[in-house]
Formats: structure tokens, C-alpha cells, sequence
């Protein structure tokens, strides 16, 4: 039984690697990009879909929604900016990685870099969740008679890449690269052409047939500024990921920070320019979407359809590219988020499981938690995008604001030459992503922003609370001058049930530990089963102490616990060894075996000044 | 039987009910109770047998048991012998000694006794 428990784990995650295997390969900036790059780039699958759900089918404004898209899309692109200057500041100054967890600790103090390591935490598992959904929803686009399966198909996608992860997929370019420069082409074909069948071949918009389209598209709301501002904040998704690079800087080639900073420039580049491409396109081809999913197409595969003429090779390129990409992006986060609970669990604010690591070399608690927390979310949103956008970024706008505010209280602190100029682009970025922060809490508060707004601070408080109890277990374990272990006064109690082999072996062992005072002790039924445990006792010639008690309620745990109290209290200074010997059969029958032993043990668990021993009888 | 017993019956532990057995047992014997027992002064006192204790020495074996009547205990030692027929768990002796203080525990060493119905 145990042997095939190991082979099953064994057949998932494969064998063991040995810690001194364990080796850091650097990456060049050509490899680094898809490896870091593919979430960034990935949510351009998402966002300008995200930004038409709003303009459409939220604040029904028809098609004036398709006039709005470019100037979000320039304001996103801004903010991109904004924020990327920000971070090539954190590159140069965290050559050791610099997330926003540790930005923030090391400039900040305590509660602001909980705050950040909350929200990126919790921002790691909607990039899984999201990412994931919107790789369903490609492959649903193409492939329109998967829509009833789109739940089970995310969760089992979700258990494929934790297995991956289990297994201890490296961040290696020789997976990464293909899928994201994949990606990146057809984007870039899709955009190219597009536009050049549009400004050239007179391609116009895409015929919608069917109830919905026409439902949206006979929109004629005037556009309020609190969409516009919604849908600014479903657009800003698009920056989630930008910060991988300047997490993991010590895995760039040298010179680190230079490389990093490069690759940081090249993805922004990337991401803008497709981001402002696909909505270009967009304004021009009119795709839509609906927020309750009805349309199952994704704009990304309408467009896709439109501009290639149908569904053909070029197509489903696109839509296995961006599912390729958008698993990625998922992946990474399986990276980050293990990586940065153990930071915080080596800083005593997460249990201690979570700094392990398991037979791969990876951080298997959190990986694994990581995709049961991921799945739950799927399942609860029915894996629609559009319904986890509104969860997604108030996370990644407070990382951001944490981490460019302390890189100002660092540039104020170090004023290292030119640190004004510097400060004061840390100053404006984090107070622009501190806003937009502000605006996804309050413009979709009601569609799902209060969860993280509820759940960042309860997970800073439980951080807390771990932190408390940490402490006061080292304050506890901490050795004072002087202080010497008392000897204390040894009693060894050796429980008796009946007078077996497994007994007289557990008897010679207690005599073995050559205590102050030994003592068997049996609680008796009957007095036919005392006679009879008296008249053994006496035939085997043990001759330790035989206490014989008898309960009148039939209980043995609780005659066993009486009695040892009662021992207990006759010495101040006594620790007491209780010694049961316990019968070890197989999995199989060991249940057949009166659990007494078991609740002894979990009786005894708790109590000060007592130490438990099994003396186990192998049955073979 | 009014709530309140009902209340008091679903709150008392297993040793309350267990000493209230004991007192009721014992009320019918005019001996002196074990809680107002005094040292080193001949009395006839008696219990229940609570537990047994067997020490099997090489030589000299010896076999205590602790008796109670839910006020005290004391513990009886009759050495030389490993078992008195008739003494056993849940039995009642009377018996009859001068009892000691020996650390935290009363004993009396080999008493004349009774065995009670």
C-alpha cells in the first residue's frame, strides 16, 4: 500500500532530484523575454475584449463604443509608461530581484510590504484563474461545440500545469520561447494585415447576426464617465506581469540589471504597440462581446476570422498561439507565487510548509495551493473571463503603488546623484497607479473588487496572527544566560492490556531507559481478567510494579488519563514517559486493532512533562 | 426530577457521580469516614477497592491497595503475599490499624480486615 502510494506520486512528479543538483542557468535577453514576457504580453488576448464588454454591453452605448477604444487604449499605454520607468528604477536598484514584497519591506517597514505581499499573492492566483479562462476561451472559439465543457476544461488545464509545476518545470526558454514569439507573430500578421486589408482592400466590419449582437449593437446610452472610467480599469489589465522582469533580475545574464532593463523596454515596446494595434483594428473591424458570455467567440477570434477570411490555417494559428501563451502566462505565476510565499514563510508570516521544498526542488505547498485556490475561483465564476477581470487588478495596482513608493522613500533616503529626477518618477508613478487602484475598487466594487478589497487585509491580519505565534514560540525557545536543563525525576509508565510478547518487549525496553521509578499499569474489567493478568505477571516473572485500576464507567482513556495525573502530582519536578506498546499490522487490518492506543496518544499529545512511546509489535 | 437536576445531572462529572455512589454506599457503617481519619491512632475505617497494586520484589512481594469512601483513601499494604482471596476490585473491606504518613499518601500496613457484603 505504501509502496504503491510512492509509485503513483512517482509516475506524477517523477524522481526525486537531490538539493546539491539544484542549478540557476542564466537566461540572454532573446530567451528572458518569452520566459518573462509571456504574461504581459498575454493579457492583450484579454483586454481589449475586456474594455468592449464595458462600452457595450454594460453601459450599452452601441457603437459610439468603438470610437472610445483607441483613446483608452493611449491611456493604458500611458500608464504603461508610467509604470515601466518606474520599475527600470527598481531593476537597477534590486540587481537580487526586487518584487514588490521586498521593495516594500526593505523601504517601507512591515505592514505596507504585507499589504503588497498579500496582493500579489492573491494577484498570482487570478493571473492563473484568468489566464487559464481565457485560454479556454480560444480554444472554445475555435472549436464552438466545446462550450458546455468550458469549466471542466479550465480546472483540468489548471491540474496539467500544477502536475507540470510538481514536476518541476525550470523557467526554460526551450518552452517558453516557441509559444510567445508564436504568439507575438500572429499578432503582429494579424494586426499587419489587417489593417492593410482595411486601409487598402476596403475590409469592413463584420456582419453579427443573431439576437445579442443586435441587442448590443442598438445601444444608443450616452457614455458616463463612470464607464469610461470601468472600462479604463478593464483596460489597465494589460500591465498585469510587467513586474516578472524586475522580480527576477539575478536570472538574467550579466550584466544583469542592464539585460533585465532591456528586455523590461522590448516588452513594453511589445505590449504597447499590439495592445494599441489590436484596438485600432478593432475600432475598424467592430467585433463584439456580451458580459454574460452569450456570444462564445472571443474578439480576438472574431477579428482573427475577419481579417483571414474565414477559418482557416492562419486562424487557428491565432487561437492555439494565444491559448499557448495565455497557459504561460499561468505558468509564470506557478513560479511566482511558490517563490513569494516562501519569502514571506521565511519571513515568519506564512506557515513554515510553505518554504519547503518537495522532491522536484520546487515549493510543492505552494504550488499546490496555488492551483486548488485557482481552481475554486474558476469554478465559482463559471471560468468567464470577463466575470475575474473585476478581481484582477486592484492587487497589481497596490503591489505597484507599494513598490514605486518605496522606491521613493529609497531614492530620498540614498540621494544618490540625479535622485531627484528619479524620486519624482517614482513619486508620479505610484501615484497614478495608486489612482487607477483606487478607481478599479470603486467603479467595480459591486462586480467583484470588494473580494480582494475584503480578502488583501483578512490575509494581512492571518499574516499577523502566523507572525504573533512565531514569535512568541522563539521569544519561548530562546536560551537565557545561564540557563541549565533541570534533571528531573524520570517515571515510566508502561501500559498493560494483557500479557503478550509485545508486552514483555515493551517492559524490558522501559527497563532499558533505567528510570527513577517504573511502573505497568492496566485498567481491568473483571475480576476473572485481574486474576488472570496477576497469575501472568507472576508466570513471566516480571517484576515490575503492577498497578491495577478498575473504572466504573468502562473507560479506558479517561481511567489511564485519572491515574496519570494522580502519578503526576506526586512529584513536583517529574517527567513522565508512558510506554504503549502497540500492535503494527498492515494498512489493511491495522482498523480491525482496538484504536485505544490511538486516543491514548492524542489524549497525551497536549499534556506538559509527558513523553509518548510506541513500542511497536510488528505482525508480519 | 425538576429541570435544575436535570441541568446539575447533565454537568457533574463522572467523579462527582462516582463519590455521591461511594457516600451513599458507606452511609449504612458506623466507622470513622476516611477524611476526618487521624494519624497514628488505632481506628476502624473502610472502602471500596479502587485500585490494586501488585510489587513483585524478589523476596518480599507485596501487594497495596487503595481504598476509598468518597471522602479519602488510604492505602493498604499487606506484605509477603501477592494475593488475599476474597480482596479485588469494586470489593469492600473493613479494616482495622493504625494508619501512617508516608510522603503524600496515608498507609497503614498490614490491618487486620473484614471483607464487607
Amino acid at each position: 500500500m505504501a509502496l504503491s502510494a510512492s509509485a503513483l506520486k512517482r509516475f506524477f512528479i517523477g524522481k526525486p532530484i537531490a538539493s546539491s543538483e539544484d542549478q540557476h542557468h542564466r537566461l540572454s535577453k532573446k530567451i528572458a523575454l518569452p520566459v518573462f514576457a509571456s504574461d504581459a504580453i498575454s493579457s492583450t488576448a484579454y483586454a481589449t475584449e475586456e474594455i468592449l464588454i464595458v462600452f457595450l454591453s454594460l453601459a450599452a452605448v452601441g457603437l459610439s463604443a468603438f470610437d472610445n477604444l483607441v483613446p483608452i487604449s493611449i491611456l493604458v499605454i500611458a500608464l504603461l509608461i508610467i509604470v515601466v520607468s518606474s520599475y527600470r528604477q527598481t531593476i537597477y536598484a534590486y540587481p537580487k530581484g526586487g518584487g514588490s514584497y521586498i521593495v516594500a519591506r526593505e523601504n517601507l517597514g512591515k505592514h505596507p510590504s504585507l499589504v503588497a505581499g498579500a496582493s500579489m499573492l492573491v494577484d498570482y492566483i487570478l493571473t492563473v484563474a484568468v489566464s487559464v479562462s481565457a485560454g479556454v476561451a480560444a480554444i472554445i472559439s475555435a472549436f464552438s461545440n466545446l462550450a458546455p465543457y468550458r469549466v471542466m476544461l479550465c480546472i483540468g488545464f489548471i491540474v496539467i500545469v500544477t502536475l507540470a509545476n510538481l514536476r518541476g518545470i525550470k523557467e526554460s526558454g526551450a518552452l517558453f520561447a516557441p509559444p510567445t514569439y508564436l504568439y507575438i507573430l500572429s499578432l503582429a500578421s494579424l494586426i499587419i494585415v489587417g489593417l492593410y486589408k482595411v486601409y487598402f482592400k476596403d475590409l469592413g466590419p463584420i456582419d453579427h447576426s443573431g439576437e445579442v449582437a443586435k441587442e448590443l449593437l442598438s445601444g444608443q446610452k450616452s457614455l458616463t464617465i463612470f464607464f469610461f472610467l470601468k472600462a479604463f480599469s478593464s483596460g489597465a489589465v494589460a500591465l498585469t506581469g510587467i513586474e516578472a522582469v524586475a522580480d527576477g533580475v539575478p536570472a538574467f545574464e550579466k550584466p544583469e540589471a542592464k539585460n533585465a532593463s532591456k528586455t523590461l523596454m522590448w516588452m513594453a515596446v511589445v505590449l504597447g504597440t499590439s495592445f494599441l494595434g489590436l484596438s485600432i483594428l478593432a475600432e475598424k473591424l467592430q467585433p463584439l462581446k456580451d458580459h454574460e458570455g452569450n456570444i462564445k467567440v472571443t474578439v480576438l477570434a472574431q477579428m482573427a476570422e475577419q481579417v483571414y477570411g474565414g477559418r482557416n490555417i492562419f486562424f487557428f494559428i491565432t487561437q492555439f498561439a494565444t491559448f499557448g501563451i495565455l497557459i504561460l502566462a499561468a505558468n509564470t505565476a506557478y513560479a511566482d507565487f511558490p517563490r513569494l510565499s516562501s519569502i514571506i514563510a521565511q519571513d515568519n508570516f506564512l506557515p513554515r510548509q510553505l518554504a519547503n521544498r518537495g522532491d522536484r526542488l520546487v515549493f510543492s505547498n505552494g504550488i499546490l495551493f496555488l492551483g486548488a485556490a485557482a481552481s475554486g475561483l474558476v469554478f465559482a465564476f463559471g471560468g468567464l473571463v470577463n466575470a475575474l477581470i473585476p478581481l484582477y487588478a486592484v492587487g497589481v495596482f497596490t503591489g505597484f503603488t507599494l513598490s514605486q513608493f518605496g522606491m521613493l522613500v529609497r531614492h530620498r533616503k540614498l540621494k544618490e546623484p540625479g535622485w531627484q529626477i528619479r524620486a519624482f518618477f517614482s513619486g508620479v508613478g505610484s501615484l497614478t497607479t495608486l489612482f487607477v487602484a483606487g478607481i478599479v475598487v470603486v467603479v467595480k466594487f459591486a462586480d467583484g473588487a470588494w473580494i480582494p478589497a475584503v480578502i488583501i487585509p483578512s490575509m494581512m491580519v492571518i499574516f499577523l496572527t502566523i507572525n504573533r505565534h512565531y514569535v512568541r514560540v522563539r521569544s519561548f525557545l530562546q536560551i537565557e544566560e545561564g540557563y541549565i536543563a533541570p534533571r528531573q525525576i524520570h517515571l515510566v509508565v508502561v501500559l498493560v492490556g494483557s500479557v503478550n510478547r509485545g508486552v514483555l518487549q515493551a517492559v524490558k525496553y522501559a527497563e532499558s531507559l533505567r528510570p527513577d521509578r517504573l511502573l505497568a499499569l492496566s485498567v481491568v474489567g473483571s475480576p476473572e481478567a485481574r486474576a488472570k493478568l496477576d497469575a501472568d505477571w507472576a508466570k513471566h516473572n516480571l517484576t515490575v510494579e503492577l498497578e491495577m485500576v478498575t473504572d466504573q464507567f468502562r473507560d479506558i482513556t479517561d481511567s489511564i488519563m485519572t491515574r496519570i495525573n494522580e502519578l503526576d502530582d506526586e512529584a513536583s519536578d517529574d517527567i513522565i514517559t508512558v510506554i504503549i506498546p502497540e500492535f503494527v499490522t498492515s494498512l489493511r487490518s491495522q482498523w480491525l486493532h482496538n484504536q485505544s492506543a490511538l486516543s491514548i496518544k492524542a489524549r497525551l499529545l497536549y499534556r506538559p512533562n509527558t513523553v509518548v512511546t510506541s513500542v511497536p509489535i510488528v505482525i508480519k | 426530577m425538576g429541570l435544575r437536576d436535570i441541568g446539575k445531572n447533565l454537568l457533574t462529572d463522572k467523579k462527582e457521580i462516582d463519590t455521591e455512589r461511594l457516600c451513599s454506599r458507606f452511609e449504612q457503617y458506623d466507622f470513622v469516614r476516611l477524611g476526618d481519619m487521624k494519624c497514628r491512632k488505632r481506628v476502624k475505617v473502610a472502602g471500596e477497592i479502587k485500585r490494586m497494586r501488585i510489587k513483585p520484589r524478589s523476596g518480599i512481594p507485596a501487594v497495596e491497595i487503595v481504598i476509598t469512601d468518597g471522602t479519602g483513601e488510604i492505602t493498604v499494604i499487606f506484605s509477603g503475599r501477592r494475593n488475599i482471596p476474597g480482596i479485588d476490585h469494586g470489593g469492600c473491606i473493613m479494616i482495622d490499624g493504625v494508619p501512617h504518613q508516608d510522603g503524600d499518601r496515608t498507609v497503614v500496613l498490614n490491618p487486620a480486615y473484614t471483607l464487607l457484603a
